[in-house]
């Protein structure tokens, strides 16, 4: 259980301070798959960083199962990181001079998993092992970087707009691999975007705007990627 | 486009020309103040003496001048080519624009003014050390050589080499913007497919090690020439004392220091700025400082210590070439063996001294901000 409490997050100062999160409390559960909704500008992304432990919270609480990881060091973080997350972003950040089988080993061999080309075959590019990200498509290269935060066997998933450099088809395929493995895994997946139908695939969406939650809601049933507008 | 902050970046050729400068210019000015004193030398021993002057004048100016400007030459280029790696966009939209390659290559000629400042600077303290420079030298009973300044020696050791190097730095442009426009508009220096593949046997920590070694062949050469110059300056100090002077010694000794030092940060600078975006995902993904300075900084110990063995071998075999030469006249002529107590003092200097560079460039890459690599799409 994730249980954010009251967290604010500023940058800059003076006059040309920026508030960012205006204390924001939500909670998610093990295992749900939950969107944070909003515009550009509407904060989701500085959400992300402080509750995935990327950055630090000016104020409040961010709590994973009783502890705190604003209170912990560096060094505890990086520890928490390896131990319990995943991060796939909507730039990729795939390291251009490796294959797809060393990005993917990259998590894999954080935590000492040895199914890597499993996980490769499982996001449909095991025909693709000794290929670097040079020579495959944008789609391809998203599924490569799911591919290497699942490679981790993270408990929660953080996800930063994973269709936004995508064409719909694309995109639909890369979220359909994500809901499978979600299905299949059981992994907590927290979701940013500013797509209002990708909503329909989360168990909770998480509306924001300008800093703040404004609105919290459940779907009874979530949708496929293939069954939501674009 | 290219713009003098720029070549503000090329102080590191400026030190290594201000170095060349000024061997050069003490060595060419007595050269020539030698030349000149030709017809009064008598006797047969203060001959030998004076010719062996000449050739070790002659020697030290050719070496040292040209190793330290060949030096020069390949961290242009190299400077160069990074900086249209980087800028290929900029360079394509100016291509694209209607900007001609050799429009656009003849602004890289500023970069000869970072050799003008290291060549003044340069001739300005050889001139400054100038008469204590023949105070030594003429510490001989067989004849004193008069000092006098050549200053159009001076101009010309200014001069020339900032026009070649403009000229080269304008030529190389030209070469390396020879491409058509759309290559530079999608050329990403991070997205090059390097040569050799990865191997399936190794684990990724061991494979970026290995590639972060392998994908810049430059900075490998920088840091391996780093030790060779540590190597061969520090061992040769110690021999020049004996066979030279003591001033000899340590112009060798503080020449080298520097070219060392300078060319290992330079390179480690780079290393680290190249891998920005790989620390930070690294940490990201939950590997630990040690891991990631380890996995960056590693690969680059075993060509430091291939450079260090061989300056060892190569000022060994100089120094037994230019004691054949230089003295092979003189009836005294001095023994020459390897000298086994300098190995002993440099190796473990060069240890002590490259590992806590590499703990600074370690605590560096500890720094990176993580965000760093969010925010730079």
């Amino acid at each position: 259980m994730i249980t954010v409490e009251n967290i604010t997050k500023s940058y800059g100062s003076g006059a040309g301070e920026n508030r960012v999160l205006k204390g924001i409390s939500t909670t998610i559960g093990d295992g749900e798959y939950a969107v944070i909704l909003g515009a550009s500008g509407s904060g989701k992304s500085t959400f992300l960083n402080v509750v995935s432990g990327l950055e630090k919270a000016d104020s409040g609480s961010v709590k994973y199962d009783g502890t705190d990881i604003t209170e912990l060091s560096d060094k505890q973080l990086t520890k928490f990181r390896r131990e319990n997350i995943g991060f796939i972003f909507q730039q990729y950040y795939l390291l251009p001079n490796m294959t797809v089988e060393k990005n993917v080993r990259m998590g894999a061999d954080l935590a000492g998993s040895k199914d890597w080309k499993e996980i490769i075959n499982a996001v449909g590019l095991g025909d693709k092992l000794r290929s670097y990200p040079s020579e495959l498509s944008g789609g391809e290269q998203q599924r490569v970087s799911v591919a290497r935060a699942l490679a981790k066997k993270p408990k929660i998933l953080f996800l930063d707009e994973p269709t936004g450099a995508l064409d719909e088809a694309t995109g639909r395929q890369v979220l359909d691999y994500i809901g499978k493995l979600h299905d299949q895994l059981g992994f907590t997946v927290i979701m940013i975007t500013h797509n209002q139908n990708i909503a329909d695939m989360a168990d909770t969406v998480i509306r924001m705007n300008s800093g703040t939650v404004t609105e919290v809601y459940h779907n009874a049933e979530r949708k496929t990627a293939y069954e939501i507008g674009w | 486009m290219v713009t003098v902050k720029d070549t503000l970046k090329l102080f590191g050729i400026s030190i290594v020309i201000c170095c060349a400068a000024f061997v050069c210019t003490l060595f060419i000015n007595y050269r020539i103040d030698l030349a000149a004193i030709a017809g009064t030398v008598q006797g047969d021993q203060a001959q030998k003496l004076y010719d062996a002057q000449l050739s070790t004048s002659t020697v030290v100016c050719a070496v040292a001048g040209g190793c330290l400007i060949l030096t020069s030459v390949v961290m242009l280029l190299t400077y160069i080519r990074n900086f249209i790696d980087s800028r290929s966009k900029e360079l394509g939209i100016m291509k694209a624009l209607g900007w001609s390659d050799m429009g656009i290559a003849k602004h890289f000629g500023i970069f000869g003014m970072s050799v003008l400042a290291g060549a003044i600077i340069g001739i300005s303290a050889a001139a400054a050390y100038m008469p204590k420079f023949y105070e030594l030298q003429n510490k001989t009973d067989y004849f004193s050589v008069p000092r006098e300044m050549h200053y159009g020696a001076f101009a010309l050791l200014a001069l020339i080499p900032t026009a070649v190097f403009a000229a080269l730095a304008v030529l190389f442009a030209y070469r390396s913007l020879r491409k058509p426009v759309m290559k530079l508009l999608r050329e990403d220096p991070g997205s090059k497919v390097r040569n050799g593949k990865n191997d399936e046997a190794l684990c990724f920590t061991k494979e970026l090690r290995k590639d972060t070694v392998r994908s810049k062949r430059s900075l490998m050469f920088f840091v391996w020439f780093s030790a060779f110059c540590f190597s061969c300056n520090t061992q040769m100090s110690f021999s020049m004392t004996n066979l030279a002077s003591e001033t000899m010694g340590y112009m060798i000794l503080v020449i080298g220091l520097i070219i060392a030092y300078m060319m290992l940060i330079l390179a480690l600078s780079a290393v680290v700025r190249g891998n920005a975006k790989t620390a930070a995902m690294m940490r990201i993904f939950g590997y630990e400082d040690g891991e990631i300075s380890r996995s960056i900084l590693n690969g680059y110990r075993p060509v430091a210590l291939f450079g260090f063995i061989l300056g060892t071998g190569y000022q060994f075999g100089l120094l037994k070439i230019m004691v054949g030469v230089v003295f092979k006249d003189i009836d005294t002529t001095p023994e020459y063996d390897f000298d086994f107590k300098a190995l002993c003092i440099a190796l473990p200097v060069f240890i002590v001294s490259y590992e806590l560079v590499m703990l600074f460039f370690g605590s560096r890459i500890k720094k990176l901000p993580v965000k760093s690599v969010m925010l730079d799409n």
